[in-house]
């Protein structure tokens, strides 16, 4: 259904997965605060569903600033 | 000319009511119902008086329901008309009453809500309304974080309604993202007829 693939990157802590939402923004690379889905844990969590082909340079962003603990297809 | 009964957020039987009272001196009434079981009601109470009926489709899930005695007929007699039909129980309103869910910690809040509104627009069953006041109007103006995820909720059928008092309060009326503005009336009226209503 959705013409974007999607991926998610996840964090040991909802404070990780808040900076690296700062990170990204100040970085200016397409994002969304998401909850962690179902199929991948119960945690009441929030993670980011990045596209797939921004991955290499969200990486690279995140490096440094944060640690991730996980990118994973969505 | 039609006169025009606004039976939007009215309960069942009132949409009836309303508009049996405004037979009672016009020939020619429109009823606007924002849903099925009001429209049904309103149609079959018409036709049982011997109205002519026409009901069309408005967007955000009204029905503007026609009725009118042609030549100044009399009313035929109707007998007991307000007949409810059982309201859907999976009916469900959303009231946004802050930009955070949930007390105590605002930077947690704003996660929150942004991961509910998300979710809820994963739901199979979507609700049919979502009020948005105080700092809650802040979700539907421009640059809000949630702005996708209700855009879409709206255009799945949702109605986003938005305080109007609220808006101007903040000096947000201009920036009004998604939804339409709303007042006390229909914000009032909307959850007195919610079958449930969410309040995160």
């Amino acid at each position: 259904m959705n013409a974007v693939e999607y991926q998610v990157v996840l964090f040991k802590s909802v404070s990780h997965a808040l900076l690296a939402e700062k990170t990204l923004k100040a970085a200016g690379i397409p994002h969304k605060l998401i909850p962690v889905p179902r199929h991948i844990s119960s945690d009441c969590g929030v993670c980011l569903r990045i596209d797939a082909a921004d991955r290499v340079r969200i990486e690279r962003a995140l490096a440094g600033a944060v640690g991730c603990e996980k990118i994973q297809p969505l | 000319m039609e006169h025009v009964v606004d039976a939007r957020g009215q309960a069942c039987p009132q949409p009836v009511i309303m508009a049996r009272q405004a037979l009672a001196e016009h020939s020619r009434i429109v009823v606007y119902v924002d849903n099925d079981a009001a429209r049904e009601n309103v149609r079959r109470m018409g036709a049982k008086l011997g109205c002519e009926v026409t009901i069309d489709r408005r967007p955000g899930g009204v029905f503007h329901v026609h009725l009118s005695r042609s030549g100044g007929k009399p009313l035929a007699d109707g007998g007991t008309v307000a007949v409810c039909q059982p309201v859907n129980t999976h009916d469900y309103i959303v009231a946004l009453s802050g930009e955070t869910m949930g007390k105590g910690n605002d930077e947690l809040g704003a996660v929150l809500v942004r991961a509910f509104i998300h979710t809820l627009l994963q739901m199979e069953n979507l609700p049919t309304r979502m009020l948005f006041y105080n700092t809650g109007v802040k979700l539907a103006v421009q640059g809000s974080p949630v702005l996708d995820d209700l855009t879409q909720l709206s255009e799945a059928g949702v109605e986003i309604l938005v305080c109007g008092t609220c808006l101007n309060f903040f000096g947000l009326t201009d920036k009004l993202a998604v939804g339409g503005v709303t007042n006390m009336y229909e914000i009032v009226t909307g959850m007195a007829a919610a079958t449930r209503i969410l309040a995160p």
